[in-house]
């Protein structure tokens, strides 16, 4: 899939939407790599509220080249309803604001995660600090 | 599931502490998919203005969430809401706490919506992340 570039990204652009499936293994590294201890998720095939939203940021990045080096700066999420690793879930994205004020360039994305049935699972925008173009 | 927490304004929330570790940060960029070298590449990061790398920014906030999903339980996972802001980068070698405050609970219909504060600091108590989180629970889990 063709990348689009930060300088092609306009307000209202929206990203391909791309479907996955959150499997067992990828919740269970996930769930190791933040240490997440909680009873919760064990002998369960809930995934964890955060991991879906990693999910479909991951998801973003396989279509936009992003500058090295961009901070994530505020990061706002609803979860709507529980996912579990029998879902499989589609992530859309689009540009809801981009500001190139002299040195800083920001540039926030909105998120919504469906499942194949179509219930809204998550929201969520997530905002980033550019570094200046090289 | 969840630890039994009174749902009343200015109860605080189970805390949580982890350390950060290059190796954490980089195990959690295969998890995540994130490599970008401000987290992974030392070189790199040297160079940049934050002079070294960095925790990515979701992963700090999964403590705030585990905080959530410990007083909460599953109630977090499907009526849960979260709006925070990245105020200093996590380090390799930081010690982080996680933790809350509930500052209003709101009875109506059966349904509470609590709403707290939530924060991750340093080992310096500096602010890692702040923001606030709000969860609405039913009848059955306030009376816990």
């Amino acid at each position: 899939m063709p990348r689009v570039e930060y300088h092609q990204l306009e307000v209202g652009y929206e990203f391909p939407p791309s479907r996955y499936q959150v499997t067992p293994q990828t919740v269970a590294a996930y769930l190791e790599a933040v240490d997440e201890p909680g009873a919760l998720y064990r002998d369960s095939d809930l995934v964890p509220p955060l991991a879906v939203g990693v999910l479909a940021m991951a998801a973003l990045s396989d279509s936009l080249s992003f500058p090295q080096g961009a901070i994530h700066v505020s990061q706002e999420f609803e979860f709507l309803a529980t996912v579990s690793t029998k879902d499989t879930l589609t992530s859309h994205a689009r540009v809801s604001r981009k500001q190139d004020r002299g040195k800083l360039r920001l540039l926030t994305i909105d998120l919504s995660v469906l499942t194949e049935e179509g219930r809204e699972v998550l929201t969520g925008k997530t905002s980033f600090i550019l570094p200046e173009p090289r | 599931m969840r630890n039994k927490l009174e749902l009343k304004e200015g109860a605080s929330l189970p805390e949580i502490k982890r350390i950060i570790t290059q190796q954490k940060i980089n195990q959690y960029a295969e998890a995540s998919r994130d490599f970008n070298p401000i987290h992974i590449d030392e070189e790199f990061a040297r160079k940049t203005p934050l002079g070294g790398t960095i925790a990515h920014g979701m992963l700090v906030l999964a403590y705030i969430s585990q905080v959530m999903t410990a007083a909460f339980g599953r109630q977090w996972l499907s009526d849960g809401r979260l709006n925070v802001r990245f105020k200093a980068p996590a380090r390799p070698g930081d010690s982080l706490t996680a933790g809350g405050r509930i500052c209003r609970v709101e009875r109506s219909a059966g349904q509470t919506l609590v709403n707290c504060e939530v924060f991750c600091r340093n080992q310096n108590g500096e602010a890692v992340i702040i923001g606030e989180a709000t969860v609405r629970v039913g009848e059955d889990e306030n009376s816990s």
